[in-house]
């Protein structure tokens, strides 16, 4: 018998749980995280169930099928447009009043909607009495309970989709405005009825009602219609502003008088978040209690790391001795040892910090500490011209500035988007802990932690600073209005946080596998080709790695760009190559001082001559600061939709990059500092 | 009065984090307390000042509480959930140095002994681990398990 | 006597109920369907800092100063 094929789309506020839900359907592993905005793409996953196969579209969360910022128009266009056969609207029990707005919204569309009554174990927990089956009869939706996170009512809610999809006979639910506003509707009505185009695609009660609440996007469609001038001349007659606030005010108030008898007892106390928020958010207190957060993800980041790192490096130790003992062909010796084993296994030997640095982030989000810290940090932003909303993408930064810029997509005001997603590559990532661990490592020994610290400090500052040049000079602008959710604090599970933990990990993995391998290798290449005129075989020992192979020719004809920094020809091509993948700064120094896999080998070498305290200095501070990573680059590129501005951003900070560094040997030797 | 109890756990423990705190800072800071040695407090600025501010919490709490303000007793819950996350950290931190030692056989641990890692962030915790235990219901009820 | 005030004026821990909201349209239609509707009921529960954190509907926000003093609420 042929499956039957069916698209649901799950639709709900922020932070309601349908990322949960999507994975308990599928059994994909898509992030959660305890703030509003996580998913701001849509995402698909299949599932069958009995016999029909089930495509699930996860949604950011939107508040309403009015749309303002970038993930909520995701969402809205797929529901919208697309029209998927059912939409679960996941409801968050606790909070039934607001997220009943969006399914007003959803019945106007004529959506068949089944809802997923989801947190039901928090608010039966809390003492909610809801009953679902009163709630039934009200709405004439389906309403099935779910506890998310441990996929109960999973069935039962699929159970309801494939009902619902059979059922033929659908009706659209009405929300009634009163009768003003309902005379304007019924006049639109008339009118848009009468362009087939238009009231083919979308219910006519619908469209008309958008009109009157100023829905943007709706009358764009009109512009283009053969109906625009009637529309616009209905339009001109009412005063906008007060009709928008009145519809919205009407849909809560048919929310409210259904909702005494669904939910007995839906009570607000003072919660145990609340408590912690008093303090928290404490005006002379708030600041500190981050910091102090922030030291003690930090001091676990680098602390507990050192025994794990002990063992990748004993590892790969190993490997390297395996290697050198059974391969007797030369080249591959070499391309296996002085290549891929000394250049991915010096980025591998991070790992540990890098899995840390992801679990800590992934326990300050799930927690819902996150939100506070936004809050904490708005007048700090207020002062340069951005707003709360955009420090969580800043603290984001501090794994990868990737997944950070693309969750600049929750603000809404597009300079205030595109100032956050220029500064963000100042944010310190994973990927240049390694190049900090090794130089600070070896050249500051006991103060290593304190210097790499600062380096995060600098990174901070240059990122504030030059979001206040930059806000108060190219893309001028007062901040915009800041609003965010506080969501419930949660504890974190370890579970849930070492699973997105996994998740960054493997990227970070992955990436070691491919890119940085494909780095190192290419680096290997070209320091095992003979340069010209030189009489040596490929890949043999005497040029390996020196002036006599073709990347010390290479890196002689760029040294001079870096001469004035005090970096030698090694350090510019290790630069160069850093654009690929920043570890592969650390990575290719490997290869090019000769010391396969061996950390201390390398560390060595470098403070035997090849640097000092103060170029290494320099370098870390370089490597921060200078042109981020390709896959960084990409990702401004889309996120901003301009080659100028992606251009800029590289630009200036190479060029910042370049004069701290210039400052910083210039000014160091003067004083005779690090010599 | 179960807010005098809470008055009087406040107290103390803000006053042992702060003074603690400071003497890690000054530590830090390469001056010679005395104290270190037998209380086993390094020498650690930034630590030094994240123990000032869980001390400042908890004192808040009395501040509060003593000014008649119910909701003071947030202070005291967020101080001891604070002071639990750094003796977690701690001893993760020993976990770390127990690996070094026993699996790694690092030169840099010979000698080590166990004592070597027990910080005050550990032992000042106990502190709150009973104070965790003792007001346990509205830390387990309220915070509701995800 | 009720006095009307916007929201940054209402002390923490004082409940106020929405009169009405000064604000373009698309902000006005985002704070209401947020919650801030007229007659809703508001909780401040700071106010101290830069920005303000507010109760309503027992939904928790954030709120920016700009964008509370565009909230005029009536203390009861
Ligand atoms: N107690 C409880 N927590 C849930 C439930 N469903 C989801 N969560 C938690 O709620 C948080 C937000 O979930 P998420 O799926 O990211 O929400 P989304 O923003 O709607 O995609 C996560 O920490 C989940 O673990 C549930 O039914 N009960
Ligand atoms: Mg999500």
């Amino acid at each position: 018998m042929e499956k039957k094929k069916i698209t649901i789309a799950l639709a709900g506020n922020p932070n309601v749980g349908k990322t949960t839900l999507f994975n308990a359907i599928t059994g994909a592993r898509q992030h959660v995280g305890n703030w509003p905005g996580v998913t701001v793409e849509k995402k698909t996953g299949k599932r069958t169930y009995k016999d029909t196969e089930i495509e699930v579209v996860d949604l950011p969360g939107t508040y309403s099928l009015t749309a303002y910022s970038l993930d909520e128009v995701v969402a809205r266009d797929y529901v919208v447009e697309e029209i998927p056969d059912v939409v679960v609207q996941i409801v968050d029990a606790t909070n039934l009043e607001r997220n009943l707005y969006l399914t007003t919204q959803l019945m106007e569309l004529g959506s068949k909607v089944v809802i997923a009554l989801n947190m039901w174990d928090l608010a039966e927990s809390r003492g909610d009495k809801i009953d679902t089956r009163k709630m039934e009869d009200f709405l004439e939706i389906p309403v099935v309970k779910t506890v998310a996170n441990r996929a109960e009512g999973i069935d039962a809610l699929l159970e309801e989709v494939v009902r619902e999809v059979d059922k033929g006979e659908h009706h659209e639910h009405e929300v009634s405005y009163g009768d003003d506003i309902e005379k304007k509707i019924i006049e639109l009505e008339g009118i848009v009825g009468k362009d087939s185009a238009l009231s083919g695609k979308y219910p006519v009660r619908w469209l008309s009602v958008k009109l009157l609440d100023g829905d943007e996007n709706i009358l764009e469609k009109i512009e283009g219609s053969s109906v625009a001038t009637q529309v616009n001349s209905v339009l001109s007659t009412i005063k906008k502003d007060d009709y928008e606030a009145a519809m919205a005010e009407k849909r809560y108030e048919t929310i409210n008088t259904v909702l005494p008898q669904i939910c007995v007892k839906c009570v607000n106390e003072v919660t145990f978040s609340d408590m912690i928020d008093r303090a928290v958010t404490n005006k002379y207190l708030g600041i500190p209690i981050f910091l102090a957060m922030m030291w003690a993800a930090f001091e676990v980041t680098f602390t507990v790391a050192t025994p794990l790192m002990e063992f990748v490096d004993m590892f790969f130790g190993w490997l390297a001795g395996v290697v050198a003992q059974s391969i007797t062909n030369p080249v591959l010796g070499s391309l296996l040892g002085d290549g891929i084993i000394a250049g991915v296994g010096s980025v591998m030997i991070f790992l540990p910090n890098i899995l840390l640095l992801f679990l800590m982030i992934s326990l300050l989000e799930d927690s819902g500490y996150m939100a506070r810290a936004a809050f904490v940090m708005d007048k700090l932003m207020y002062k340069i011209g951005l707003n709360g909303g955009s420090f969580i993408p800043l603290l984001m930064g501090f794994g990868c500035n990737v997944p950070a810029i693309m969750a600049t997509r929750t603000i809404e005001d597009e300079k205030e988007r595109l100032v956050t997603i220029l500064v963000n590559p100042f944010i310190s990532c994973g990927a240049r802990l390694p190049v900090y661990l090794m130089l600070a490592g070896a050249f500051f020994g006991r103060n290593a932690g304190t210097v790499i610290f600062g380096i995060y400090i600098l990174g901070i500052i240059v990122a504030i600073l030059s979001a206040k040049l930059i806000r108060g000079t190219v893309v001028k602008g007062k901040p915009s209005p800041f609003i965010m959710e506080l969501p419930p604090y949660r504890l974190p599970t370890l579970k849930a946080s070492a699973i997105h933990m996994w998740e960054k990990g493997s990227i970070y993995l992955k990436k070691a596998g491919t890119i940085i391998l494909a780095g190192v290798v290419f680096v290997w290449l070209l320091s095992a080709i003979p340069a010209p005129g030189v009489d040596a075989a490929f890949a043999s020992e005497e040029i390996l790695g020196t002036e006599d192979s073709l990347i010390g020719v290479l890196g002689h004809i760029i040294e001079p760009l870096v001469a004035p920094l005090g970096f030698d020809w090694k350090v510019a091509v290790a630069l160069v190559f850093g654009f690929i993948a920043k570890e592969i700064v650390i990575g290719s120094m490997g290869v090019l001082y000769g010391t396969g896999e061996d950390e201390d080998a390398l560390a060595e070498i470098l403070t035997a001559g090849a640097m000092t305290p103060l170029t290494a200095l320099g370098l870390m501070v370089f490597t921060l600061l200078y042109v981020p990573c390709i896959a960084c680059v990409g990702v401004v590129k889309k996120e901003t939709g301009s080659w100028k501005w992606t251009l800029f951003m590289m630009v200036y900070g190479t060029a910042l990059a370049w004069i701290a560094a210039f400052l910083i040997y210039r000014i160091g030797t003067a004083i005779g500092w690090g010599l | 009065m179960a807010n005098t109890n809470k008055m009087i756990f406040a107290m103390v423990a803000g006053i042992l984090y702060v003074v603690f705190g400071i003497l890690k800072m000054l530590e830090g800071f390469g001056i010679e307390t005395g104290l270190a040695e037998s209380l086993l407090i390094p020498g650690d600025f930034f630590g030094g000042f994240c123990f000032v501010v869980i001390g400042a919490v908890f004192l808040y709490a009395v501040k509060e509480l003593s000014a008649g303000v119910h909701m003071g007793v947030s202070y005291v819950y967020v101080g001891i959930l604070m002071s639990l996350v750094f003796m977690a950290v701690y001893l993760l931190v020993m976990g770390a140095d127990l690996l070094m030692f026993y699996a790694v056989k690092s030169e840099d641990y010979e000698g080590w002994r166990i004592i070597d890692s027990m910080r005050p962030g550990i032992y000042l915790g106990l502190l709150s681990l009973i104070g965790y235990f003792y007001w346990k219901d509205r830390f387990t009820t309220e915070m509701t398990k995800v | 006597m009720p006095h009307v005030l916007p929201l940054t004026m209402m002390p923490e821990g004082k409940e106020g109920k929405v009169v009405s909201i000064n604000a373009g349209q698309g902000l006005k239609r985002r704070l209401v369907e947020m919650g801030f509707c007229e007659g809703s009921l508001v909780t401040v529960h700071r106010s101290e800092r830069g920005a303000l954190v507010v109760v309503v509907n027992g939904i928790k926000y954030a709120l920016g100063k700009g964008l509370a003093t565009k909230i005029m609420v009536s203390d009861c």
